[in-house]
């Protein structure tokens, strides 16, 4: 099997409940804040839960007011994350624009613009007919990625997935293959989500959302947090990266995905399907599992997901459970949903870049067989050589990826 | 950018009925419905019949009961497409949908309930089935498909994108073969939209759904192969789209019979006016506009076409509010 072996990633970029830019959330992360918060940019008073994780928009100063105006909430947060990346990789001129003009991007949301969809659903069934086209034309998932193409000036091949809550580290995955297989060079990849009450209702009536704490890995946990946030990488190949003499943050060194069928909300109870994804990527990263110093884990704080994934780690670490270290950061910044594994995969990268990690916050009753690997407050570790971000989505999809040290 | 998929097996669900002869033939009759939500003017739609006996024994599926009409569209597609694959091929088959609105009847109803009933009147058992997502779990489930399993969105040039990712799949080894399908499903709201676009003032244009799809292999000679794609051709503007496609056709060899694929929409001038000097493939019938399922109908519709008197064939693909791509068609030798 071809691997991406030889593919680096050379710049990040993010806006997250807890920061607008990448630097700010992961300083807020490691310190073990929480960005819980009364929900309000719509009524939620038919709903259980009234809380969740919102960004604070960053300003677009240099775009046209009315050009802003028109930007789904999701291009308003991704906009500002992919520039960072860019900017990171050394890849904007002095107008902030992308200096390849072919750049092909691989991204995923689950929803899209669809703030627009809603309030152009809700003129449709109040029969008032006035602005309907501004709402519509702009809802669909494609034009945030076109919002991202024309605003930073570069355009070619675009990939969109929305495969639920693993669509990040898919969107990731494609990028990797793309170059690994000499289909692209450099890509633009990752994730965007803005909260919709759609998404946000639906969360509640399956009572998946908590009421109180989102506690991942706690035996008393209640439910997740409904969280956006946009997180963005550029990935490229080595040798694309020595030519413009671009420094590596680090090895994209594996990729595993795969559908469990069992059911379409719920992870096969033995959790051998996200076993087989880890192994999957590991084998291609040529690592073994001690190997791994950091496992960014998906840990919704749901009942039936942190169980099956607290099971699937005893087994898929072994004795390296314990010495390899886990947290869930959707207690800090909630469930970002098709962003989820775009944000995850920068913190464990960020993790093997510096060696501090993210804390397991929220936790009070950890479940018994993963607390030994549950990472604590202040922990670092030192010289850490590969890192692991792992997603599970509605519809069965399980994604991993590893993280390796440059040199 | 090089593909070299050979298409292993073919699949359809379309107004004019199920299966590749109903898609060719493409006799299909509309019926008159109300935009959502706007009592007062009718407008002709093509719609599946879920009635038809081909959908029988999906009915009858225990995972599929409170499926949306699009997973029936795409399991039935899907069935058609890997009737010769043994259940050991099915298990190494990695499968990827591209949509344009995806589970739209759903996500419709969904919504409504919460505008119109409240927010506790929201019901659990449909908001799971109007996640883009949720009709690939299905088919995977259904028809015994263990492989990588991807969702995709955007126009219709989506479907490049879905055969550009089955190619890197391919090359990359993770899967033996891949099913790529394209669907969509009717909707009232659909009208509101594209009434609100302008685009049913278009005479002769027609809002439709179904799905088809693909199977797809590594290259080889016995087979009609998709050789090469070309996307990533966007716009905004009218002008950017004239643009875009001028540049997009520059890349086709001007030799090669091009199938001409946008009917009865804005698009459809700007084609006629930029390949009216090349050489034109026999035209199809036309089974209305339904973003992804009319890319993947198209497809089959062109692979049809190609023999010994038609050996290669361009394909455009037209997105009708991103981008531009196309694909090269080569008969099996």
């Amino acid at each position: 099997m071809s691997g991406p072996h030889d593919i680096v990633v050379t710049g990040i970029g993010a806006v997250t409940p807890l920061g607008e830019n990448f630097p700010d959330s992961w300083e807020a992360l490691v310190a073990g804040r929480d960005a819980q918060a009364p929900l309000e940019r719509f009524d939620t008073s038919g709903c259980r839960c009234h809380t969740a994780a919102s960004c604070r928009l960053p300003a677009l100063d240099d775009l046209p007011a009315k050009v802003v105006r028109r930007f789904s909430r999701a291009s308003r947060l991704a906009i500002p994350a992919a520039r960072e990346a860019l900017a990171h990789a050394g890849l904007l001129d002095a107008a902030r624009r992308s200096t390849l003009r072919e750049l092909p991007v691989s991204v995923s949301t689950t929803a899209g613009g669809m703030s627009f969809g809603e309030d152009f659903a809700r003129l449709v069934f109040a029969e008032k007919h006035a602005h309907l086209f501004d709402q519509v034309s702009r809802y669909l998932p494609q034009q945030q990625v076109l919002d991202l193409q024309q605003t930073l000036g570069f355009r070619g091949h675009s990939f969109i997935v929305a495969n639920a809550c693993a669509s990040g580290a898919n969107a990731i995955g494609h990028a990797a293959g793309l170059i690994a297989t000499g289909a692209a060079e450099c890509v633009l990849t990752g994730g965007f989500e803005a909260i919709a009450e759609l998404v946000f209702v639906g969360f509640d009536c399956l009572q998946a959302s908590t009421t109180g704490k989102c506690r991942p890995f706690d035996v008393n946990r209640s439910g997740l947090m409904i969280g956006e946030a946009a997180a963005f990488l550029v990935l490229e190949s080595a040798a694309h990266a020595a030519r413009r003499g671009a420094v590596p943050l680090c090895r994209l060194s594996g990729y595993g995905h795969s559908t469990d069928v069992f059911h379409l909300t719920q992870p096969k109870p033995d959790g051998s399907v996200l076993v087989e994804v880890m192994r999957t990527a590991a084998r291609q990263a040529g690592i073994t599992p001690r190997d791994l110093a950091y496992i960014n884990a998906h840990g919704t704080a749901t009942q039936v997901n942190d169980g099956v994934e607290a099971g699937a780690y005893t087994t898929f670490l072994g004795p390296a459970l314990g010495p390899t270290r886990i947290s869930s950061t959707k207690a800090a910044i909630g469930h970002t949903l098709g962003a989820a594994g775009s944000i995850e995969a920068l913190f464990a990268l960020a993790a093997l870049r510096s060696g501090k990690l993210p804390p397991q916050i929220n936790l009070q009753t950890p479940i018994p067989e993963i607390a030994p690997a549950l990472v604590g407050a202040q922990e670092s570790v030192e010289n850490p050589r590969h890192v692991m971000s792992v997603n599970l989505g509605f519809g069965g999809s399980n994604a991993a990826l590893v993280f390796s040290h440059a040199a | 950018m090089k593909l070299d998929l050979a298409i292993a097996g073919q699949g359809a669900v379309t107004p004019a009925g199920i299966g590749l002869d109903a898609l060719r033939e493409g006799k299909a009759v509309p019926v008159q419905i109300e935009a959502s939500g706007r009592p007062g003017p009718t407008w002709p739609v093509l719609r599946v019949d879920l009635k038809a006996p081909a959908f029988a024994r999906w009915h009858r599926e225990p995972r599929l009961r409170r499926a949306s009409p699009i997973t029936f569209f795409l399991v039935e597609a899907a069935a058609q497409a890997l009737s010769e694959a043994t259940p050991q091929e099915r298990a190494e088959t990695g499968i990827i949908v591209a949509f344009s609105a995806g589970c739209l009847a759903y996500s419709r109803r969904f919504y409504e309930q919460i505008v119109k009933q409240g927010q506790r009147a929201a019901s659990p058992a449909l908001f799971p089935e109007t996640v883009f997502n949720s009709p690939v779990s299905h088919v995977a489930t259904v028809l015994g498909l263990n492989g990588a399993a991807y969702a995709l969105v955007g126009d219709e040039s989506a479907w490049v994108s879905a055969l550009i990712t089955a190619s890197v799949w391919l090359k990359e080894g993770r899967v033996r073969q891949v099913l790529v399908l394209g669907a969509e499903e009717f909707d009232p709201l659909v009208l509101a939209a594209y009434r609100s676009a302008r685009w049913l003032r278009r005479k002769g244009f027609l809002t439709s759904e179904g799905a088809a799809g693909v199977l797809l292999h590594a290259a080889d000679a016995k087979s009609t192969t998709i050789t090469d794609a070309r996307d990533g051709y966007i716009y905004r503007t009218k002008k950017e789209a004239g643009e875009a496609a001028q540049a997009l056709l520059a890349t086709a060899d001007p030799a090669t019979p091009l199938l001409r694929t946008a009917r009865h929409n804005w698009l459809a001038p700007l084609e006629e006016q930029l390949t009216r000097n090349r050489p034109a493939a026999p035209d199809v019938p036309y089974l209305g506009e339904a973003f992804l399922a009319s890319a993947a109908w198209r497809t089959l519709q062109a692979v049809s076409l190609l023999g010994p008197g038609l050996p290669r064939l361009s394909l455009p693909v037209w997105g009708l509010n991103h981008q531009f791509g196309l694909l090269e068609l080569a008969a099996a030798k």
